[in-house]
């Protein structure tokens, strides 16, 4: 009971009341970066904009794990799965936030495309649902997000991403309790061939004021990266930053991503992802 | 959730709908029309409203449709609609000077001081002929080469607003200000007819939403009470004919046209960028006469006007007798005069008190203007004289004390203007016949090649009034005020641009905002980057610093406190293959006083055009969320429209806005244009407040318009 009142009080400060955590960037990679990942390839983009997914080059499946404290309570767990087919790519996405009592779960359907070199789209379908323990039901939504990449020059790409661009609301609510809509842009730029940077606006509306992001990613070594990043808020309640930082290892079959995060109220976590390839 | 969803999927489903059928035209102005946007948008934050602009604006349309020879002395409207500055205007001359007639648009690049951007702008208005300009005018060629225009436009608020709510007659007389007794639809058509621009002639009708039209919904009662006032028909008719280079008459205006001289103190009617981003085009060029082809109802002249050349003199003579709308006060039994209290600008007449002002009283303006000029140097003197068929009494208050008030306004003034090769040397000073004084003086300066600078003082008298006055300023009075503005523009490195102004500002008497004398400063800076050929980006950063009255309610005495807005602005746009144009903008306002906590705001938005090359249609669309936390952070967003006509809204609260534009283009004469917009509140339940409330989330808007060519 004191975890929780605790975790309670934590999480007001912060600024964030319980739902919609889920709809953060996700990945050990995105993480490392001040989570900026709207204009950023991979498995990954099927949670943080599915147009990233359009070139996927081979079927890969990724499990990625997140906790601030380390309480059951506060676990926020991702999975995903993506094919490249002849007519774009699909994959299936699932994550969750929370615990018996509390959750947040987003399970999703996701296909993208290119549209020659300079624009890839992206789609996923939705099925939210919280569970706000015995006293408060079940309550969910359907939805879809939407998003945009392309690639404008060898070196710049830009991203645009919309979660619940429809504005569809929670069922099972008396007052039809809005979900928010995310809507995100941002560039990737590639300084060299070791070197990327990316920055990122985020505008969510259920939350005052917007989130900026930006991070780095440098290739130390072949297939070794080492990443740093931060987002700052400029809601007045939530002014606070985060400053992260990781590390990257690639080889032929799988790819490992780890990142520590530093708040400044709510202190240090640490985020885990795996991504493993199948087929040439 | 059902509701909406249909809506989305309605809404997608016209899109798919429309695709298959609209159409591209055939100019690339993109160039043109981003640098458009940004100035009506910065027009819409001065003014703090969103006013008319197709006044400002369609003269970009017309000569974009009917380009300027590149080789005729024409070239001087590049610089009036401040296309190119005056470094670049002298530089177009000097080539043509040493090098002769252009042969291909593509020696742009070559002239002194032309980059990229302004190399496209100028291109997409210009063409290459031999100078005809002083040929005579044939009837001949008038029939067979003139070209005709129908622009017809409906549109409309779908969801009822209050206003237009069946009420009794009681009720009107009662609020008289809170009932529209017409229909909510607006409507307006005009005919154009032009002969390249040597002679314009047309005509315009409109009806506000809530005016009355052919069918209205007014008793008998409140028809007797109307009188002349109740009308069948559109609420405003303008007509215009206007010719030019026909000897030594250079210029003829009948019926309504606008006139403008110097920089703008003395005579300048119509709107005018007061204070934009272009540093280098803080020097104005008057476009001396010019008709009046839109529907706007206010600040134009209506009669006639005459402006003959000879050698480097040329002289204009001007009437107009038009009827204003203004507040009717009491008469003065005595001797029966009329008097009012304030005169009307909106040019709105939907309710009963907007109908009884409805050209309440008559206004005629008289003058002229002489001018001596030869290359590089302008020199001009304007008179004119304003008479009302009314006196002219405000409400007395501390503030608008030296507002005009009367009957009779006489103003005259002298401008030059003196450019050479790297600055220009500009200034006007003018006197009201209550002998106050207002001056600008100002230099522009292009030391290098890649840096030019923009330098003016400003000092209006506190008694100086003017009705026509539209010079540069903070406040749009043009009196009681001084201020020093410096700007510099600079492109140190290829494809970048950096833009930078600073101004300071003290109005030397009260304001109605300000029960004292104030003072505030603007400053602003602006980065573009072209990216590549398809993609650039501009990063915005503003600050501004005002005063107003504190709204405190604990004390007694109103004094003014400062306020200061912020805000970032982020914009790209780029091009993906030949028929796809995205853009992503975000918009970020912190506006803080000392007496108030403070606010901000949040704007972001996607745009898609598709444009087909080769296809008779395209279509636009915008997805755009917004959050602030109150009206002080609201935010200005332009918004695509239908050709001619050019919508800024500010947005405010919390929710959504999408747009979806068409445009269908049928055999070859007809083009259609269709919008609709929606913005859906996700905090409140009632929109807007008086007679236009409307009670629900959402409020939805519908524009049609048809262009038939021929």
């Amino acid at each position: 009971m004191k975890r929780t009142l605790a975790l309670i009080i934590v999480l007001l400060l912060a600024g964030r009341l319980f739902a919609y955590d889920i709809i953060n960037p996700v990945g050990g990679r995105a993480a490392a970066m001040g989570r900026s990942s709207v204009a950023s390839q991979g498995l990954w983009s099927i949670l943080n904009n599915p147009a990233g997914l359009a070139g996927l080059d081979k079927m890969k499946l990724g499990i990625y794990y997140e906790n601030y404290w380390m309480l059951d309570a506060t676990a926020y767990k991702s999975a995903a799965f993506a094919i490249p087919l002849n007519y774009g790519t699909i994959g299936l996405s699932f994550n969750q936030f929370g615990y018996s009592k509390f959750s947040e779960n987003k399970f999703g359907l996701a296909y993208a495309r290119d549209f020659g070199r300079y624009l890839q789209i992206g789609l996923q379908l939705d099925y939210y649902l919280l569970n706000a323990g015995e006293n408060y039901g079940k309550k969910s939504a359907i939805t879809f997000e939407l998003g945009i990449q392309s690639k404008i020059t060898d070196k710049l790409t830009l991203g645009t991403y919309i979660f619940n661009p429809a504005s569809l609301t929670l069922r099972q609510t008396i007052n039809n309790e809005p979900l928010p809509i995310v809507f995100r842009f941002g560039a990737s730029y590639r300084f060299t061939k070791e070197f990327l940077g990316q920055l990122e606006v985020e505008k969510n509306t259920e939350l005052s004021g917007c989130s900026f992001r930006g991070g780095v990613e440098y290739e130390a070594f072949k297939d070794f990266f080492i990443r740093a990043g931060a987002q700052i808020g400029t809601n007045p309640q939530n002014q606070q930053g985060i400053l992260t930082f990781g590390l990257g290892y690639k080889i032929r079959f799988a790819e490992i991503n780890i990142a520590g995060q530093m708040h400044q109220a709510l202190g240090n976590a640490v985020q885990i992802g795996m991504i493993f390839s199948f087929g040439k | 959730m059902m509701k909406k969803l249909l809506f989305f999927i309605g809404f997608l489903f016209i899109a798919a709908y429309s695709s298959a059928q609209i159409v591209n035209d055939t100019l690339s102005l993109e160039a043109l029309n981003q640098l458009l946007i940004e100035q009506v948008e910065r027009l819409a934050e001065e003014s703090e409203e969103d006013a008319d602009y197709e006044d400002l604006l369609e003269n970009y349309i017309f000569y974009s449709e009917n380009p300027i020879n590149i080789n005729s002395d024409d070239i001087v409207h590049l610089l009036e609609l401040r296309l190119i500055n005056v470094f670049q205007y002298e530089a177009l001359k000097n080539y043509r000077k040493y090098y002769g007639d252009f042969l291909f648009l593509d020696e742009l690049e070559m002239v002194d001081g032309f980059d990229e951007q302004t190399v496209n702008i100028v291109k997409s208005i210009v063409y290459i002929g031999t100078d005809h300009s002083k040929d005579k005018i044939k009837v001949k060629d008038m029939v067979r080469y003139g070209k005709h225009q129908i622009v017809a436009r409906y549109e409309q608020v779908l969801e009822p607003q209050q206003g237009f709510a069946t009420a009794s007659d009681s009720a009107i007389l009662d609020t008289p200000g809170q009932h529209y007794l017409g229909s909510p639809q607006k409507y307006q058509i005009k005919y154009s007819y032009n002969y390249h621009d040597k002679i314009r002639a047309g005509f315009a009708a409109e009806k506000d939403a809530g005016e009355m039209f052919f069918t209205d919904r007014v008793s008998d009662t409140i028809q007797a009470l109307l009188g002349k006032q109740y009308r069948k028909g559109f609420d405003f008719y303008g007509f215009h004919l206007f010719a030019k280079d026909m000897g030594v008459v250079k210029k003829v205006a009948l019926g309504d046209y606008q006139i403008a001289f110097g920089q703008g103190l003395t005579l300048w009617s119509g709107m005018s960028f007061g204070k934009t981003t272009e540093g280098s085009s803080v020097m104005k060029a008057a476009r001396g006469l010019s008709p009046k082809t839109s529907t706007s109802e206010y600040s134009f002249m209506r009669g006639a006007a005459v402006t003959i050349g000879f050698k480097d003199f040329s002289a204009t003579a001007f009437y107009s007798n038009r009827a204003i709308d203004a507040n009717v006060s009491l008469a003065d039994s005595l001797d029966d005069a009329e008097m009012v209290s304030s005169l009307q600008e909106t040019g709105y007449h939907r309710t009963l008190n907007e109908l009884l002002n409805r050209h309440a009283i008559r206004q005629q303006v008289f003058g002229g203007h002489i001018a001596y000029a030869t290359n590089h140097l302008e020199i001009g003197y304007t008179l004119h004289h304003t008479l009302l068929s009314a006196e002219l009494i405000l409400k007395p208050s501390n503030y608008n004390q030296f507002y005009f008030q009367g009957k009779s306004l006489t103003n005259h003034g002298i401008d030059f203007r003196y450019a050479r090769n790297h600055f220009a040397f500009f200034g006007e000073a003018a006197m009201s016949n209550n002998k106050a004084f207002a001056g600008l003086v100002g230099i522009t300066a292009k030391p290098t090649g890649y840096i030019n600078f923009t330098l003016l003082y400003r000092n209006y008298d506190k008694r100086y009034q003017s009705l026509f006055s539209n010079a540069f300023g903070e406040s749009s009075r043009g009196q009681g005020e001084e201020g020093i503005y410096f700007g510099v523009q600079a492109s140190p490195l290829p494809y970048w641009t950096f833009l930078a102004y600073t101004d300071f500002f003290r109005m030397t008497w009260l304001t109605s905002q300000a029960y004292s004398p104030s003072w505030g400063h603007d400053y602003y800076l602006k980065v573009t980057h072209q990216i590549s050929r398809r993609a650039n980006f501009n990063l915005i950063l503003r600050s501004k610093t005002k005063m107003k009255n504190s709204t405190d309610d604990h004390v007694f005495a109103h004094y003014p406190i400062f306020y200061t807005k912020n805000s970032v602005r982020f914009n790209i746009s780029y091009q993906i293959g030949n028929d796809w144009f995205l853009g992503n903008r975000a918009d970020y306002e912190h506006y803080y006083n000392e007496d108030a906590v403070d606010s901000q705001g949040f704007y972001i938005c996607q745009d898609i055009t598709f444009k087909p090359q080769g296809k008779p249609y395209s279509l636009t669309f915008r997805y755009a969320i917004f959050d602030t936390d109150d009206y002080n952070s609201r935010i200005y967003a332009y918004e695509n429209d239908v050709l001619y006509s050019f919508s800024v809204p500010s947005v405010f609260d919390k929710g959504m806005r999408i747009y979806l534009l068409g445009k269908l283009k049928l055999f070859n004469a007809l083009t259609l244009y269709a919008r609709i917009g929606r913005t859906i509140y996700s905090n409140k339940d009632e929109i807007s407040s008086g007679p236009s409330l409307i009670e629900g989330k959402h409020k939805t808007d519908l524009k049609v318009e048809a262009i038939y060519k021929f």
